[in-house]
């Protein structure tokens, strides 16, 4: 279906240059073809990583002015600009990743429209450079004169000009496939994984040691690139830039276009370009918005109509939209001049398919063909790699150990939040190849214990010796990559990849595959993608959820979330499995088989922390425990003698009543 | 083969729409939303004007009508481009007439040439524009122009400040645009014609609020006369900036200082200021006596925001109709010649035109024909009086 | 000297008014994480209505003075309406959804529709504003300011106070500070979140419009006035840091005066880039801004 698709599209791009004859319309069919590069581009940004930018306009400018500037100052022409172009683009987009993106929230937004403004004041300014003002004038390059062939090829429009168009369209379009090609390998990678792992949990991300900041890092950069490639076309295309072509508007122009396509696919941004690029046509002609407003209320009422009926449940929510877009045709019959009011529209636009079509017209239309038939629509790439009890486990280099024999030595660790002490100066040592119970009431620090150690908090004192290095200053990244896995007391999937997609993130640290590699599918990439997805098959069917493989996470039930979790942390390799409440809500057959997981791993050479509240649990399988009561250790030592000591049944009488 | 040809002829038929052949449609393309818009939307109104009373008169070529295609392009390059193969292509306009800004003009314009569709810019000014398609490097110019270019009026401020007036120490206000960083550049060549150098040369961005450190600058540099490049509110707050810091010396500068967003917000700040006007709103002539009359009826208003550009648009028209008529046909090319080789004098409201065009020269504005305006109490006066007295008030081109 | 004192005034007059636009930035994050992107045509909206206001006003025979006065309440009651309309049209939802696209588009996209709508009933000219105080400038010391450049300094500073006192006096102030401490926490204590969300915003436009009327007597007004100024107070936000009052005003007058005095000592055309290049600077040593407290992830 996909592939049909393809080559209609393909067929499409190819052939509407003999259609379109007049140079206007082509012209626009250049500019959606551009506008589609930084849409698509943009979209690895908004749509994967959810990070919001409002300077891509200006990377589009700075990819065009690459190219003006390569040729007004130095002579050099359109290939070489189309590398350079990309390149100085990504390292601006660099330039603004890497101190943006270390905070969460709306920072990349603000910086990136700051930065959109900066660059066009730059460009302005550094006339010595960039010809200021006045802008910079180019000619589409006339690559082949096929002048010479006329009379091999009679039946087209043969003039120069028209001849000059048709090969920069094409120019255009293969760029274009190229981009397409290109995005959907990485987002088939890990890296695309990782991309939209790092949406649905960071925290998760980062413990699996795929580091949320470096691939939004990368990201933005990749996105920054695509802008670049796009503006040199842009140039070439325009023949004239001027510093006043890459304003803010024109990023808001982007957004709106992924935003309305739809996001997370190649086919919305692409539509989400063409309505952009026709809108100021469309909001020329007060005949052609009312008709057009006329043709969305009619969708809207058909849809509104057909959800009423197939979802009852929904008819609520429907009818606002639904009652929306009619008011849209109401107004736009009452509009008289519609181009003082375009951006009140264009505004209108935007609040509309942020709020009523969140997905885009690609997302709507995917819904309705699910609701007619669900077969049609593919979410996820199925995966069916093979697996076997062989391939689940990789040899550990053996674990540097402290003097006395731990694998983890913690002295004096103080964790305190304002003037509560989480944890009050705790020693803790894990002896290599052991079940460590860590219990205690809630509230004791046993979380805060397990965040501690890999490192999503910053201890306020003390030090953490593991695998015979020192951790004190490292991110969570990095001490995942040290091999501390760990699973979260409530549980941390990412939920919109399947259970397969889930391990393989895990799995992130086998790629050794450069973003390059991935963009030409070269032979090493491919090698790994297939090794890692047997490694993947093998460790689902070892945590008993190989059945499974190609379901979405979050339809799983409660209790194989928390062996997928176990299966993700598992695929890290670790040397210490941190294991966070991993049977609560589990029903008692599902606890025994956990049991048996969990000596399994330990019996493969793992050593393992456990939190649990289900004392048969820790009693059966630990080999040491440590009780810990309001940030102080109380006991520790081997399960018989814990249970016998007074202080650790004070606590637990004294405190909540969840010991079992 | 021949199905791709009928094909692709079906499809061209649908898209370019049948046009009326009893219409000759006008493009007009300006900004009438945003910074400039009071330019561009008298503009257009000095058009409308004209092509009514054309219509009314029983149209062009014995009784078609005048349609204008507006597009608005937001004073913004990339559009320009846009509405131009629209108008080229979709709308298979006969001229187009308009431009407020430069960038707009340079951007554009080249397609007009390209397609032998005549453009007359009658607000944008910068220099280079009607010198971007000189023969007999390209085969015939398709740009004209009705406004007072920015070497005209950098001109015209020198000699204003330098000779007429002895001021010594001039300092440059420009803004960082194309409008504002052209204009400085002819400035500063007007200047150093007599031997001047600026004192300083400072520039400010569209929207800028605090000018003190450019003002300042100028000050500090012992400036006797600021020469300015910008528009109206940008304008205002160099004024009022230097009402601040009890600094006061003449402001002369480019046309735009008879921007209503100037003379209004500037307020007593701004009296005193001077600039080259091809029109200020004063019944001099009867034509002018009845454009004004016209202007305030059809839309309303006693002082006209951008009386120039309305002027310069009306007139536009007029030149546009007449060459249609000599040339007897809507066609591009044909009226191209009849611009360049105009038989009848056309009576406009800045002027009147006898012959302004040829094939080199494509200004109908020289020299001659602007005269300095005044801000005073609100209102643009001649600065001069006597340069609008008697045979002085009609100035025409000189015959080359 | 003298010169450096003049520019160093002028850039405090300016800093000011960033100041109170990132706090409006500041008020709305801390109860919901969100800020409004445009601030920038809250402000203007609120300097327009004001200008017809005072307008209106003078027109009855009031002097300047008190039609200026009388106006304050006027704008300030539209502040707290225009913003909490746009919490209930832009920001509710985005909130309910968990979406950061939605609010930062929602709240561009209302900007945008602001700004046009202004551009149609008042024109797309800028206008003067009528001064309440006298227009000529004082010598005062070395430095010549203007009555009004004193009363922006003062006016902002008064407002911030206000709206602080505000917040930790009055029992709904107390709601909003529980609501920026912990959001979850005070919706189980029984506060209405929604609506102390809702009444951030309108306090954040609040602050926006009466900078609007602050500034409007020294520079123009217009429905283009706002767009420069919000983008420059998130800049002021981001180096004083949205978590506090203090590092605003700094980071406010960091920005005014790092300003006037690039434009003057090296070239007017670069006045904006040192902004840029100090919150990237701020944000690559310090990402929390010079005075935010860092805060810790709940996992």
């Amino acid at each position: 279906m996909k592939k049909l698709f393809a080559i209609l599209g393909l067929a499409l791009l190819v052939l509407l240059p003999f259609f379109i004859t007049s140079p206007y319309y082509l012209h626009l069919l250049i500019t959606i073809a551009i506008f589609s590069i930084v849409v698509l581009g943009l979209d690895i940004v908004f749509g994967y990583t959810g990070e919001v930018s409002i300077g891509h306009s200006a990377l589009f400018g700075i990819g065009a002015y690459t190219a003006g500037t390569l040729l007004f100052q130095f002579g050099i022409g359109f290939w070489p600009s189309l590398i350079a172009g990309p390149l100085v683009a990504a390292m601006f987009g660099a330039l603004l990743a890497l101190p943006a993106l270390q905070v969460t929230g709306p920072y990349l937004a603000m910086v990136t429209l700051a930065f959109g403004t900066i660059v066009q004041i730059l460009i302005n300014e550094m006339d010595w450079l960039t010809n200021g003002p006045l802008g910079i004038k180019l000619n589409t390059p006339n690559f082949f004169d096929w002048r010479d062939y006329s009379s091999f090829l009679p039946f087209f429009d043969m003039s120069a000009k028209r001849m000059k168009e048709m090969q920069y369209y094409y120019v255009v379009a293969f760029f274009l496939i190229a981009t397409i090609v290109v995005i959907n390998r990485i987002l088939a990678s890990h890296l695309g994984r990782a991309f939209e792992a790092l949406r649905d949990s960071p925290i998760a991300s980062d413990c699996m040691g795929v580091s949320v900041y470096k691939h939004k890092v990368i990201a933005f950069v990749t996105s920054a690139a695509f802008a670049g490639l796009a503006g040199v076309l842009f140039a070439y295309s325009e023949q004239y830039i001027a510093p006043n072509n890459f304003a803010f508007d024109l990023s808001i122009q982007f957004l709106l276009a992924v935003t309305m396509g739809g996001r997370k696919s190649r086919l919305g941004p692409i539509l989400g370009a063409a309505i952009v690029v026709f809108l100021p046509n469309l909001l020329a002609d007060i005949n052609l918005f009312r008709i057009i407003a006329a043709l969305i209320a009619a969708v809207a009422v058909v849809a509104g109509i057909f959800v009423a009926i197939k979802q009852p449940e929904n008819r609520r929510s429907i009818i606002v939209p639904v009652a929306l877009c009619l008011a849209f045709f109401v107004f736009s019959l009452f509009l008289q001049k519609i181009t003082d009011y375009k951006l009140t529209v264009f505004g209108l636009m935007i609040l509309f398919v942020v709020y009523y079509l969140p997905d885009g017209i690609v997302g709507f239309l995917k819904q309705i063909v699910t609701q007619i038939n669900p077969a049609l629509v593919k979410g996820h790439a199925v995966i069916d790699a093979k697996g076997d009890d062989a391939h689940a486990w990789t040899k550990v280099a053996p674990a540097t150990l402290t003097a006395d024999g731990s694998l983890l030595d913690g002295r004096g660790i103080l964790m305190q939040f304002g003037g509560l002490k989480a944890l009050d100066t705790v020693d803790l040592k894990i002896k290599p190849g052991t079940i460590h119970g860590l219990i205690g009431p809630n509230g004791s620090g046993k979380s805060t214990m397990m965040n501690v150690l890999t490192g999503i908090y910053v201890p306020t004192g003390g030090e953490v010796t593991f695998d015979g290095r020192a951790m004190a200053g490292l991110k969570s990244p990095e001490i995942a990559a040290r091999g501390i896995a760990r699973t979260f007391q409530n549980v941390q999937l990412f939920d919109e990849l399947t259970l397969i997609e889930n391990v393989l993130v895990g799995l992130h640290h086998t790629y050794h595959a450069t973003f390059f590699d991935v963009a030409a599918s070269l032979p090493r990439a491919r090698r790994e993608e297939q090794a890692a997805r047997i490694r993947a098959a093998s460790i689902l069917s070892f945590v008993g959820l190989d059945k499974l493989a190609n379901e979405e996470a979050r339809n799983l039930p409660y209790g194989k979330m928390r062996l997928l979790e176990i299966g993700r942390a598992l695929a890290l390799d670790p040397k210490l499995l941190l294991l966070d409440e991993p049977a609560a809500g589990l029903t008692a057959p599902d606890i025994k088989d956990l049991v048996g997981i969990i000596r399994k791993i330990r019996d493969h050479g793992i050593t393992v922390i456990l939190i649990e509240h289900h004392m048969d649990v820790v009693m059966s399988i630990c080999d040491t425990v440590t009780v810990l009561d309001f940030g102080h250790k109380i006991a520790e030592g081997k399960p018989a003698e814990v249970q016998a000591n007074p202080r650790v049944i004070e606590a637990y009488l004294g405190g909540s009543a969840v010991a079992a | 083969m021949n199905k791709w040809i009928v094909g692709a002829a079906a499809m061209a038929a649908l898209w370019t729409g049948a046009a009326n052949a009893q219409d000759v449609k006008i493009g007009v393309s300006g900004p009438f939303t945003g910074g400039s818009a009071s330019m561009g939307v008298s503009m257009r109104d000095g058009v409308k004007l004209a092509v009514d009373e054309i219509n009314k008169a029983g149209g062009v070529l014995g009784g078609k009508k005048i349609v204008l295609i507006e597009r608005d392009d937001e004073a913004k390059n990339e559009l320009g481009v846009q509405i131009a193969q629209e108008l080229i292509n979709k709308e298979q306009v006969s001229a187009t007439v308009g431009f407020i800004n430069t960038g707009v003009s340079l951007a554009s314009q080249r397609f007009y040439q390209e397609a032998e569709i005549p453009v007359i810019n009658n607000v944008s000014t910068g220099t280079l524009i009607a010198k971007q398609f000189l023969p007999p490097d390209h085969k015939a110019n398709y740009i004209f122009r009705t406004s007072a270019n920015d070497a005209i009026q950098s001109g015209m401020i020198a000699q204003e400040a330098i000779t007429r007036q002895g001021f010594k120490k001039p300092a440059i206000l420009a803004d960082s645009t194309n409008y504002g960083q052209l204009g400085r550049e002819d400035l500063t060549k007007a200047l150093a014609a007599m031997d001047v150098k600026p004192v300083a040369v400072e520039k400010f961005n569209i929207g800028d609020t605090d000018m003190t450190a450019q003002v300042l600058k100028a000050k500090e540099a012992g400036a006797d006369v600021i020469l300015t490049y910008a528009i109206g509110p940008e304008l205002a707050q160099i004024a009022n900036a230097m009402a601040k810091l009890g600094w006061k010396v003449p402001m002369i500068g480019s046309w735009t200082l008879s921007m209503a967003t100037f003379i209004d917000t500037a307020g007593a700040n701004g009296d005193g200021a001077m600039m080259p006007q091809v029109f200020i709103q004063l019944p001099t002539t009867p034509k002018r006596k009845a454009f004004i009359e016209a202007y305030q009826a059809a839309y309303k208003v006693d002082r006209m925001p951008s009386p120039v550009s309305a002027a310069q648009g009306y007139d536009s028209i007029y030149l546009l109709a007449a060459a249609i008529n000599q040339a007897k046909s809507a066609e591009g090319k044909k009226i191209r010649e009849a611009l360049e080789n105009l038989q009848t004098k056309v009576e406009g409201i800045v002027t009147t035109y006898d012959k302004p065009f040829s094939a080199t020269d494509h200004e109908a504005i020289t020299a001659n024909i602007p005269v300095f305006g005044l801000v005073k109490g609100g209102r643009v006066v001649p600065a001069h009086p006597e340069d609008l007295e008697g045979d002085t008030a009609l100035r025409i081109k000189p015959k080359s | 000297m003298d010169i450096l004192a003049q520019l160093v005034v002028s850039g405090i007059t300016v800093g000011m008014i960033y100041a109170v636009i990132a706090f409006g930035y500041q008020l709305t994050f801390a109860t919901s994480e969100t800020l409004n992107f445009g601030q920038g045509e809250a402000l203007m909206v609120g300097a327009l209505v004001g200008l017809t206001t005072i307008n209106f006003l003078i027109g009855l025979n009031l002097g300047t003075l008190s039609a200026y006065l009388l106006m304050l309440p006027v704008i300030m009651a539209f502040g707290l309406l225009q913003g909490s309309i746009v919490e209930f049209l832009g920001v509710r939802k985005a909130i309910a959804i968990k979406s950061e696209a939605g609010w930062i588009m929602a709240t561009i996209a209302i900007g945008i529709i602001i700004k046009n709508l202004a551009e149609n009933i008042w024109g797309r000219d800028a206008l003067k504003f009528p001064s309440p105080l006298a227009e000529a400038s004082l010598q005062i010391g070395p430095v010549r300011i203007q009555p009004m450049e004193i009363a922006i300094v003062v006016g902002a500073l008064l407002l911030m106070l206000a709206v602080e006192l505000f917040n930790r006096r009055s029992i709904y102030g107390k709601a909003v500070v529980a609501t920026a401490n912990d959001r979850d926490a005070a919706g189980l204590m029984g506060i209405n979140t929604k609506s102390v969300i809702t009444f951030s915003y309108a306090l954040s436009s609040m602050a926006a419009a009466f900078a609007g009327v602050l500034v409007a007597p020294i520079t123009l007004t217009g429905a283009s006035m706002g767009a420069v100024l919000g983008l420059k107070a998130f800049a002021v936000a981001i180096i004083g840091g949205l978590s506090s009052g203090i590092g605003l005003i700094v980071g406010g007058l960091i920005l005014g005066i790092t300003e006037n005095l690039t434009g003057y000592y090296i070239s007017s055309g670069y006045k904006d880039v040192p902004g840029l290049v100090l919150l990237l600077l701020v944000l690559s040593l310090k990402p929390s801004g010079l005075f935010g407290k860092a805060t810790i992830k709940k996992v």
